[in-house]
C-alpha cells in the first residue's frame, strides 16, 4: 500500500519561500499529475517527496511512514528525470540492473527482472547498447524501464516527455497510460503542459506561485475551474475572459452589450457586482456549427477578425465589448476575415468569476 | 576568378603562417634535443655543424655516469627525487582537490564565490615570494632540503587549479546523474563512485596530470628549500650546470631532454580534457 | 516539528564544507599562515645571518627603505612594463593564432597539440633553451644570422640593455602565448553559428562581424585565459634567473628576482619579505581585476547559477 501524503508542506530557499503549506493525499495506485506553469512549485514538491530537497516544514508520507527524514533510497520509490539521467557508462542492461545490484539482489533475479521490464517496455533489441547509441523516444524507455524493475512503491516522473518532439510525445504518453494500467503503482507526474495532464490523470492538482489552485479529476476541473486561472491554465484554447458588471439580472460588458445570467448562477450574484464572464471557445460557436444545441442558449453578432481551420473544426477570433474572444465552428465551412455571424452562446456551460478575487461566484 | 584567385593567395598566406608558427614553436626545441646528441665540441664549432655529423648517447650516459667523462651531477637521484615529489603531492593534490571541486560543482552554500575567490587568489603569491616565509618557517621543522617539505609546499599550489579544472568536469555531469542513483539506492558517497567519478574519470585524471607536471617543473621554490641529493630536483639540479666554470652545454641539453619528455607525452595524453576542464569551469559558472 | 532539525538536513548544510576542508586547511597552513609571518618579517630587520635579529622589530623602516630605493622602482616598473608588453602580445599573437588555426581545416588536431608544447615545458627549460638560443658565441639565432650573411658580428642578444629584455620577452611570450591560443580557440569551436550568419545576412563586412559578434563572444574566454595566466606570471623568474640572472648589471632585473638576490643571496630577509608583499600584491590585484572581469562576462553570456 502506497498512498502519498503532503501536510502543510514548506519549501524555503533561504528566506524565500517557495512551497506553501501544501496538504495533498494521494491515493494507492492513483495516478496524480501536477501542474502549472513553470516556477509554481511542481518540481520542487516532487523533488521534496523523493527526497531529493528537504522539506523546511511540515511532513510527507509514503504508505504508513513519515519519510521526512529518509534518504532518497529509504524511501523505495523510483523516479524518471526531464533529461532521463541514464548512467552513459553502462548498457542499457546495466542501467536497468543498477538499482538491484546496488540493493545486492542475485544476478538470476536482476537478469529475471530486466528481462522482464525489456519485455514490457520492448527494449529487448537494445540491452547491450549504451545510452549514447539510442534514439530519444528509447532513452526515455529505458528511462521508465529503470524505473520499473525495483518494484517500487511510487513511480516519480518529473516533465518526461519534454524533451520529445510533438509526435513522440503523443505516442509516449499513451505508452505511459499503458504502462500504469499494466504496472499498478502509485504515480505522481509534473508537467506544465495541461493536455498531459488531462488525458494521463485520475486527478489533476494545479499549483500556481507555491499554492494548490485546484485539486480535481480532469472533467472536473476543465468543467468547474475554481478561479480564472485555472479556468485559463486548463484547456486549449483558453477560456475566454471578459469583464462585466451584474445589472438587473443581466451581464453587462464594457460596452454596454449584455447577456443574460446563467440561470444556475443567478442565486450566487449580487447586483452592482463586478465579474469576469468566462465562456470556452466551444460554447461560442456560429448558429448552426455548435457541438450540440444547448437548452440555455444566447446570441450575439460578432465580426470575425481572423479564422484557423483545423481540419474538422475552425478557431474564430472576435471580439467582445472590444475584447479579443475565441470561437469555435464544428463542421466548418470557410470563412473570410471580416465577416459577420451569429454566435451562439451556450449559457448553460458558462462561468462567472468575482473580478476582485477571481475566485468562481459558484464555489464561495 | 578575381575572388578564386584571392582565395588562393588567402590560403598559401595561411599555411606559411602556420608554417612560420611552428618553426618558431620546434625549433628552439628541436635545436636543444639535437645538442643532446652531440659531443661538445661540435657545439661549440665554428663555423656551426647545423646536423650532428656523428650523433651518440654519450650525452645522457655521461649524466647518468656510466661511460669515459663522468659528470659530477647525480642526475639518477634528481631524476628519483622529482618522481617521488611529484607523485606524491600530484595524489594527495587530487584527492583534496576532487573533494573540494565537487563541493563547488555540487552544492550552494554561503560563501561560495568568496571562498572560491579566496582559493584562486591563494594560488597568485609568486612562488619566489612564498618561498621566503617557507624557506624561515622550514628551516625552523626541519623541513629544509626534505622531500616531504617540497611535496607540502607543491601540493598547496597544485590545490587551487586542480580544484578549478575539476569543479569543471563534475559541472558537466548532470546532477541528475547522482539524483538517479540516490532514487535507485544509492547513498550520496555510493553515487559518487558509482557514477560520478567514472564519468569524470578521464577529467580528473588531466587534472592530476596538470598537477604532475605544475611539480615537475617547479624551480623557484624548489630552488631555495633545496639544498644536496635528499631532495633537489632534475630543474634544480640543471641550474648545477652553469655554476661550473665552462658551461657544458650538451650535457645540458640531454638533462634538458630528460626533464622535457615526461611533459611531451603526458601533454599528448591531457589536451583534450584540459581545455575542456579549463573553459567549462569558467564559462559556464 | 519546526524546530526539530533531522540530522540528515543538518549533515547535507555542512557537508560542502566539510568537503572544501582539507583544501582550507592546506592552503591556511602552506600559503596564509607563511604569508603572515613574512608580514611580521618584514617589520623586523631579520637576518638569515643572525636570527636573533628575528625580534628586532623595526616598523615600516623596510618599507621606507625599498620606497626610497632606485633599484628598486626600476625593478617594479620594468616588472610592470614587462608584464604589460607580455601580456598584451601573448593575447594578440594568441588571438592571431587561434583564428588561423580556426581556419585550418587539415591538420588541425596535430597544430593544437604542438601548441600546446610550451605551455607545459619548465620554464627554467624555455629559460635554458632560450639561453641557448640567444647565447652571442654558439646559439642557433646568430649562427643563423651570419649564415645567411645578415649579420657578421656576435649580436650580444643577452647581454645589451634592451635586446636582453626583448630577449627575455620572448621567451616568456613564447612559453605562454599557447594559454591564450589555445583557449581563445576553444571559444572559437564553441561559437554558435546562427549570428554570425544573421550578421553577414545584416550586411556586416568580415571585419564588423570579427569586431562586434567573434570578439564579444571571446571575451569571457579571454578573461578565463587572463585569469590563469595571472596565476602563474611570476613564472617569469625561473626564465630570467636561468637567461641572465637579472643581470648584466641589473639591466633585466624584475622584481622577483630582486626578491631572491635581497632574500638569499644578501640574505636579508626583512627587507626582502617588504618586496616580496609588493608582489603579492600587485599579483593579487591584477588577479582580482580579471577574476571580476570573468564574472561579470559570465553573468553576461547568462551562465552563472
Amino acid at each position: 500500500m502506497a498512498e502519498i501524503t503532503l501536510n502543510n508542506v514548506i519549501k524555503r530557499y533561504g528566506k524565500t519561500e517557495v512551497v506553501h503549506g501544501i496538504n495533498l493525499d494521494i491515493a494507492h495506485n492513483e495516478f496524480v499529475v501536477l501542474v502549472g506553469p513553470s516556477g509554481c512549485g511542481k518540481s520542487t514538491t516532487l523533488r521534496m517527496i523523493a527526497g531529493l530537497e528537504d522539506i523546511s516544514d511540515g511532513a510527507i508520507s509514503i504508505g504508513s511512514d513519515v519519510v521526512n527524514d529518509l534518504p532518497p533510497r529509504k524511501r523505495n520509490i523510483s523516479m524518471v528525470f526531464q533529461n532521463y539521467a541514464l548512467y552513459p557508462h553502462m548498457s542499457v542492461r546495466e542501467n536497468l540492473g543498477f538499482g538491484l545490484k546496488i540493493a545486492k539482489h542475485d544476478d538470476a533475479v536482476v537478469t529475471e527482472r530486466v528481462n522482464e521490464a525489456a519485455e514490457i517496455l520492448g527494449l529487448d533489441e537494445l540491452l547491450e547498447r549504451t545510452p549514447a547509441e539510442l534514439s530519444g523516444g528509447q532513452r526515455q524507455r529505458v528511462a521508465m524501464g529503470r524505473a520499473i524493475v525495483r518494484h517500487p512503491q511510487a513511480f516519480l516522473f518529473d516533465e518526461p516527455l519534454s524533451n520529445l518532439d510533438a509526435k513522440l510525445r503523443v505516442q509516449m504518453r499513451t505508452e505511459i497510460k499503458k504502462l500504469h494500467q499494466k504496472v499498478k503503482t502509485t504515480v505522481v507526474y509534473v508537467t506544465h503542459d495541461q493536455v498531459e495532464a488531462m488525458t494521463l490523470a485520475d486527478r489533476i492538482v494545479v499549483m500556481k506561485d507555491g499554492y494548490i489552485e485546484q485539486v480535481g479529476t480532469p472533467m472536473d476541473v476543465f468543467n468547474h475551474p475554481v478561479n480564472t486561472f485555472v479556468a485559463s491554465f486548463i484547456g486549449s484554447p483558453p477560456m475566454n475572459l471578459l469583464p462585466a458588471v451584474i445589472k438587473g439580472g443581466q451581464v453587462v460588458f464594457v460596452d454596454g452589450k449584455s447577456l443574460p445570467v446563467p440561470a444556475r448562477l443567478a442565486a450566487c450574484v449580487t447586483e452592482g457586482q463586478e465579474v469576469i464572464f468566462g465562456l470556452r471557445p466551444d460554447d461560442l460557436t456560429p448558429v448552426g456549427h455548435g457541438i450540440a444545441e444547448s437548452g440555455d442558449s444566447a446570441r450575439m453578432t460578432l465580426d470575425v477578425v481572423l479564422s484557423e481551420p483545423l481540419g474538422t473544426e475552425t478557431i474564430l477570433y472576435t471580439s467582445i465589448a472590444g475584447q479579443e474572444a475565441q470561437g469555435k465552428m464544428f463542421g466548418p465551412r470557410n470563412v473570410t476575415p471580416g465577416e459577420t455571424l451569429e454566435f451562439d452562446i451556450a449559457m448553460d456551460k458558462a462561468h462567472l468569476f468575482d473580478a476582485a478575487s477571481g475566485r468562481s461566484v459558484r464555489v464561495d | 576568378m578575381n575572388r578564386s584567385l584571392r582565395k588562393q593567395v588567402g590560403a598559401v598566406a595561411t599555411w606559411l603562417l602556420t608554417f612560420l608558427l611552428m618553426v618558431i614553436i620546434c625549433v628552439p626545441g628541436l635545436w636543444v634535443v639535437l645538442t643532446a646528441f652531440r659531443p661538445n665540441g661540435e657545439v661549440l664549432a665554428k663555423p656551426p655543424v647545423w646536423i650532428p655529423e656523428n650523433p651518440s648517447l654519450n650525452n645522457f650516459a655521461k649524466i647518468f655516469g656510466y661511460g669515459a667523462d663522468q659528470v659530477a651531477i647525480p642526475v639518477p637521484a634528481y631524476f628519483a627525487n622529482s618522481l617521488i615529489i611529484a607523485l606524491t603531492s600530484t595524489v594527495i593534490a587530487l584527492l583534496i582537490g576532487m573533494s573540494g571541486g565537487y563541493a563547488f560543482a555540487r552544492y550552494r552554500f554561503r560563501f561560495k564565490n568568496g571562498l572560491f575567490l579566496g582559493l584562486m587568489l591563494s594560488r597568485t603569491v609568486p612562488g619566489i615570494a612564498l618561498s621566503l616565509p617557507i624557506f624561515m618557517i622550514w628551516s625552523r621543522i626541519g623541513l629544509i632540503d626534505a622531500k616531504m617539505g617540497l611535496i607540502i609546499v607543491y601540493v598547496a599550489m597544485n590545490v587551487p587549479f586542480t580544484i578549478w579544472l575539476i569543479d569543471g568536469f563534475f559541472r558537466q555531469i548532470p546532477k541528475e546523474m547522482s539524483e538517479a542513483a540516490q532514487v535507485d539506492g544509492c547513498t550520496r558517497w555510493q553515487a559518487f563512485w558509482k557514477i560520478e567519478f567514472p564519468l569524470a574519470k578521464s577529467g580528473i585524471a588531466s587534472a592530476g596530470i596538470f598537477a604532475f607536471l605544475t611539480s615537475w617543473n617547479e624551480y623557484a621554490l624548489a630552488s631555495n628549500l633545496t639544498r644536496s641529493t635528499d631532495s633537489k630536483t632534475l630543474p634544480v639540479g640543471l641550474m648545477d650546470f652553469t655554476a661550473q666554470f665552462t658551461i657544458d652545454w650538451a650535457g645540458m641539453s640531454a638533462m634538458a631532454v630528460i626533464i622535457i619528455i615526461p611533459a611531451l607525452i603526458l601533454t599528448f595524453l591531457v589536451q583534450k580534457h584540459l581545455i575542456a576542464g579549463l573553459t567549462f569551469g569558467g564559462v559556464k559558472g | 516539528m519546526a524546530n526539530k532539525r533531522p540530522p540528515f538536513w543538518q549533515r547535507e548544510q555542512y557537508t560542502p564544507f566539510l568537503l572544501l576542508l582539507p583544501a582550507v586547511l592546506t592552503l591556511l597552513f602552506v600559503v596564509l599562515l607563511p604569508l603572515l609571518f613574512s608580514l611580521y618579517t618584514s617589520f623586523t630587520g631579520y637576518r638569515l645571518i643572525r636570527p636573533e635579529s628575528l625580534w628586532q622589530w623595526v616598523g615600516l623602516r623596510n618599507y621606507k627603505r625599498i620606497f626610497a630605493d632606485g633599484d628598486f622602482w626600476v625593478a617594479f616598473g620594468r616588472t610592470i612594463i614587462f608584464l604589460t608588453i607580455a601580456l598584451n602580445l601573448e593575447f594578440l599573437l594568441g588571438l592571431g593564432i587561434a583564428l588561423l588555426i580556426n581556419k585550418i581545416t587539415w591538420g588541425q588536431r596535430t597544430l593544437r597539440t604542438i601548441m600546446m608544447f610550451p605551455m607545459m615545458f619548465s620554464p627554467i627549460l624555455v629559460g635554458y633553451q632560450f639561453k641557448f638560443v640567444f647565447n652571442d658565441n654558439i646559439g642557433i639565432l646568430n649562427n643563423a644570422l651570419q649564415a645567411l650573411g645578415l649579420s657578421d658580428g656576435a649580436i650580444p642578444w643577452l647581454v645589451d640593455k634592451y635586446l636582453a629584455n626583448f630577449s627575455i620577452i620572448f621567451a616568456e611570450v613564447w612559453m605562454s602565448t599557447s594559454v591564450f591560443a589555445i583557449l581563445l580557440l576553444a571559444g572559437l569551436f564553441a561559437m554558435p553559428r546562427d549570428p554570425l550568419e544573421a550578421a553577414k545576412v545584416d550586411g556586416c563586412n568580415p571585419w564588423q562581424v570579427f569586431r562586434h559578434i567573434t570578439l564579444p563572444f571571446l571575451m569571457p574566454f579571454v578573461f578565463i585565459a587572463m585569469t590563469i595566466r595571472s596565476l602563474d606570471v611570476a613564472r617569469a623568474y625561473d626564465i630570467v634567473d636561468v637567461m641572465t640572472g637579472g643581470g648584466p648589471a641589473g639591466r633585466t632585473e624584475l622584481l622577483w628576482t630582486m626578491i631572491a638576490r635581497v632574500g638569499y643571496d644578501n640574505a636579508r630577509m626583512g627587507q626582502a619579505n617588504a618586496m616580496a608583499y609588493v608582489s603579492i600584491l600587485l599579483s593579487i590585484a591584477f588577479t582580482y581585476y580579471f577574476f571580476t572581469k570573468l564574472l561579470a562576462a559570465r553573468k553576461y553570456m547568462g551562465g552563472a547559477e
